[in-house]
């Protein structure tokens, strides 16, 4: 067992990264030592990446080759909203240190830079200004490269210790003795090749930031904030004549974590007050499922709201006396069911509000699905002469029939404690399986279904399950469905 | 004409069409100078004099109706009921029988939706809504949005919510309890958005209310045609009360091709129907008629 970190008691005590654990013991007493849990680091940079959301909406945690210890911001674009770089980095520092987090940060033009920086600068805060990459990675080991193990040592058993050593040689022999990954690592800290930043959540379209003098911890308030951002974004909106289709409210907590809320719509739209009623919606579902949210004592610092998808919306003419004919409706009347799509949906969720749409199938249980609403309106064809029941059980209920003959229609049947004389059966309507959709499965057999009505006028869809002879010898029967 | 109450929406709509006749623009027109006021009078007939002498000129739009099965196995029954008066409400008018066939398929445009509430938990013993079925009974299964919910008061949020919007051409759904209070709620949600309300509720759980009418659904035993075969489901229905209108009770058939009610002929004879084609067994000395 090995040292995999240590804290800054361990250190002054002469310990160090990578020491055997039993070396570790007799060097110093009363050592606490706890074993790495990989995933739960890995949790734990998540969560703060993601509260660092707050700077910019690009951030990425680190992954494997980095070091898994960090992440990077892009904060291009956005540090003038903090007074500069200097600035925004000694605010992300304070707060970081009140989170109990020692961070060494630092600002380049390249990320390979900035990484450099932050673990070989003997500042542990340090902005490197444009251009100045080469200069100041010339002084730092090979390490500050982010190279393998395998090229480190041989780099180092060829006596190339410093990062200046590498930058003006000739880059032929280099291509020929070591792995591409040498010269790419040195172009991307150089900025003489883009390093693409993997975002930990898909970077908006459109994205909005508050950032509150006082935490803030009722509904009311927050909506009143998203508000007011959605109206910042609604007129850029019109400006690009879009319109939203699905936003994100991010909720900055004091304590560091960060509540995520989705929302998608039905239709693109810019309405504010829309957005802000389907905020409120999920805000109270969200209260009432998980109690905690909005009762904790924690409040929320800075609320962003981003656009993450967006559709071209053209701006309407409205017309002011449309006369409104029933059963036609015009974009408004559209847009008003739309809008109350979204409204259902926020509350009750996205797979309680559906449409009903045709399958082609015969299996009566496959025939159709209810999928959840989009613009797109099923198209059913009109009905056919074969009797479909207007209700359907969710699964066929077995049944005691009487019939005269073992393949004739059916004379009486029990169901539910009740028995049935049937007046009159209409069928058989045979439905074969489908064999062509289930290829190695096991074939259901043959079902025949009849229209039965017994003497109260109750209607009922029953079906025999097994073909007399051939597929079965004792046939069963099964009540499926009820009829208007 | 404008004072003329029993004026249905169908007819004006009709009339509107005619841009000729310059008095009915005008009085168009005027109408449109005051809203709601008509509205509150919009009714849609059953096509049918005998339900529609019992009724204010039919069934009120901007109203509340309740629907209720007579015994627990007409369920089915009570929701064919509200389908066919759904469809009702959305079909071209009686008065234009030439277009008596559904507009489809591309041609046929967006229709205004109707908005259906269900609780997920009475699914197990009714079972659930099947659109092949609603297309039999003539309602195209693409016009309904199916809303489910887990309880009562979810069931009423979302009910108000798609009054309150505006937007549906109906709204419908099931309930399995309603107190006087809520049901006046509803009432005046319905009014105030010019839409029907239709609702299934229970008999064990029936309380006072105020909605317009209230309708007791029981299973008849169907219309059939010359062969033998099911024609049209017939009902038998018990107006219970009505705002405005007087009780009675009748059993209906409907025909969902021409979107039509109309009375069963009552002393017609099935036997002698179903002594031909696929009817070949006899009929027993008593039949009852529903659970009453």
């Amino acid at each position: 067992m090995h040292i995999a970190a240590l804290n800054q008691a361990a250190e002054d005590a002469g310990l160090a990264v990578g020491e055997s654990l039993a070396d570790a013991r007799a060097k110093a007493d009363g050592l606490q030592v706890r074993a790495v849990d990989a995933t739960a680091d890995d949790a734990a940079l998540r969560r703060i990446a993601l509260w660092a959301t707050r700077y910019t909406p690009t951030a990425s945690p680190w992954g494997e080759e980095n070091g898994a210890d960090g992440f990077f911001l892009d904060i291009e674009g956005s540090a003038h909203l903090f007074g500069g770089e200097e600035e925004l980095i000694a605010d992300l520092a304070a707060r970081l240190k009140n989170f109990g987090l020692a961070a060494r940060l630092a600002v380049a033009a390249t990320p390979g830079g900035a990484w450099a920086l932050s673990h070989f600068h003997p500042s542990s805060l340090f902005v490197l200004p444009s251009g100045e990459e080469a200069a100041a990675l010339s002084g730092m080991p090979v390490e500050a490269l982010r190279l393998s193990p395998d090229i480190r040592i041989t780099l180092r058993r060829l006596g190339f210790k410093s990062v200046g050593a590498l930058i003006d040689k000739p880059r032929a022999p280099f291509a020929v003795r070591f792995a591409a990954e040498l010269l790419r690592r040195l172009d991307q800290s150089l900025g003489r090749l883009d390093e693409p930043l993997v975002p930990i959540i898909a970077p908006p379209v459109y994205h909005s930031l508050h950032y509150l003098l006082e935490p803030i911890a009722t509904q009311e308030a927050v909506i009143a904030r998203a508000q007011r951002l959605m109206q910042m974004l609604a007129n850029v909106l019109t400006r690009d004549d879009a319109g939203a289709r699905a936003l994100r409210l991010s909720l900055y907590r004091v304590d560091g974590a960060v509540e995520i809320i989705d929302i998608g719509l039905t239709l693109p739209t810019r309405n504010v007050a829309h957005v802000a009623r389907l905020l409120d919606l999920k805000l109270a579902t969200l209260a009432t499922t998980h109690d905690t949210e909005f009762n904790s004592e924690f409040g929320y610092e800075a609320i962003g709201l981003a656009i993450t998808r967006a559709e071209p919306m053209p701006a309407r003419q409205i017309e002011i006396n449309s006369a409104e004919l029933p059963g036609a409706p015009d974009g408004d009347a559209a847009e008003r069911y739309a809008a109350l799509i979204d409204a259902l949906r926020q509350r009750l969720g996205l797979h309680r509000v559906r449409r009903f749409e045709p399958i082609a199938s015969h299996i009566p249980e496959h025939a159709e699905v209810l999928a959840p609403v989009d613009s797109e309106e099923p198209a059913w064809p009109l009905a056919d002469e074969k009797p479909r029941p207007l209700l359907l059980l969710p699964q066929a209920e077995p049944t005691e029939v009487t019939a005269l003959i073992p393949d004739g229609p059916p004379r009486r049947f029990s169901w539910r404690g009740v028995t049935y004389d049937i007046a009159g059966a209409q069928g058989p309507e045979r439905i074969g399986a489908e064999w062509w959709r289930t290829p190695h499965g096991e074939i259901k057999p043959t079902r025949d279904y009849y229209l039965v009505e017994d003497f109260g006028g109750h209607r009922f869809w029953l079906y025999r399950e097994g073909l007399y002879g051939r597929e079965t010898a004792a046939a069963r029967w099964y009540v499926h469905g009820l009829f208007a | 004409m404008a004072d003329t109450p029993g004026l249905s929406t169908q007819k004006r709509l009709h009339q509107t069409r005619n841009p000729a006749n310059g008095r009915v623009t005008a009085l168009e027109e005027l109408r449109r100078l005051l809203p709601g006021v008509d509205d509150v009078h919009s009714t849609v007939p059953f096509g049918l004099s005998a339900l529609d002498s019992h009724l204010p000129q039919g069934l009120a739009v901007g109203a509340l109706h309740e629907v209720v099965p007579e015994t627990d196995r007409s369920v089915s029954a009570a929701f064919g009921f509200m389908m066919a008066v759904l469809d009702r409400f959305s079909s071209p008018p009686p008065q234009s029988l030439h277009s008596g066939a559904r507009k489809r398929g591309p041609g046929g445009g967006k229709e205004k939706q109707i908005i259906l509430v269900m609780p997920a938990y009475g699914q197990r013993e009714h079972g659930r809504l099947c659109g092949h079925g609603l297309n039999s009974l003539g309602l195209n299964p693409a016009r309904v949005t199916l809303v489910e919910t887990a309880h009562r008061k979810e069931t009423l949020w979302a009910v108000t919510e798609a009054l309150h919007s505006g937007a549906p051409l109906a709204v419908a759904g099931m309930i399995d309890r309603l107190n006087l209070k809520t049901s006046q709620k509803l009432h005046l949600a319905a009014g105030d958005a010019g839409l029907p309300l239709l609702l299934i509720r229970p008999a064990r759980t029936l309380e006072a209310s105020a909605a317009a009418t209230r309708w007791r659904v029981g299973t008849a035993e169907a219309a059939r045609d010359r062969f033998g075969l099911l024609a049209r489901p017939r009902w038998h229905l018990q107006l219970e009360r009505c705002r405005n209108g007087r009780p009675g009770q009748w059993s209906v058939e409907y025909d969902h091709v021409a979107h039509r009610f109309s009375l069963a002929a009552a002393l017609a004879d099935h036997a002698l129907s179903r002594g031909a084609g696929a009817w070949p067994l006899e009929r027993a000395p008593i039949s009852s008629l529903g659970g009453s």
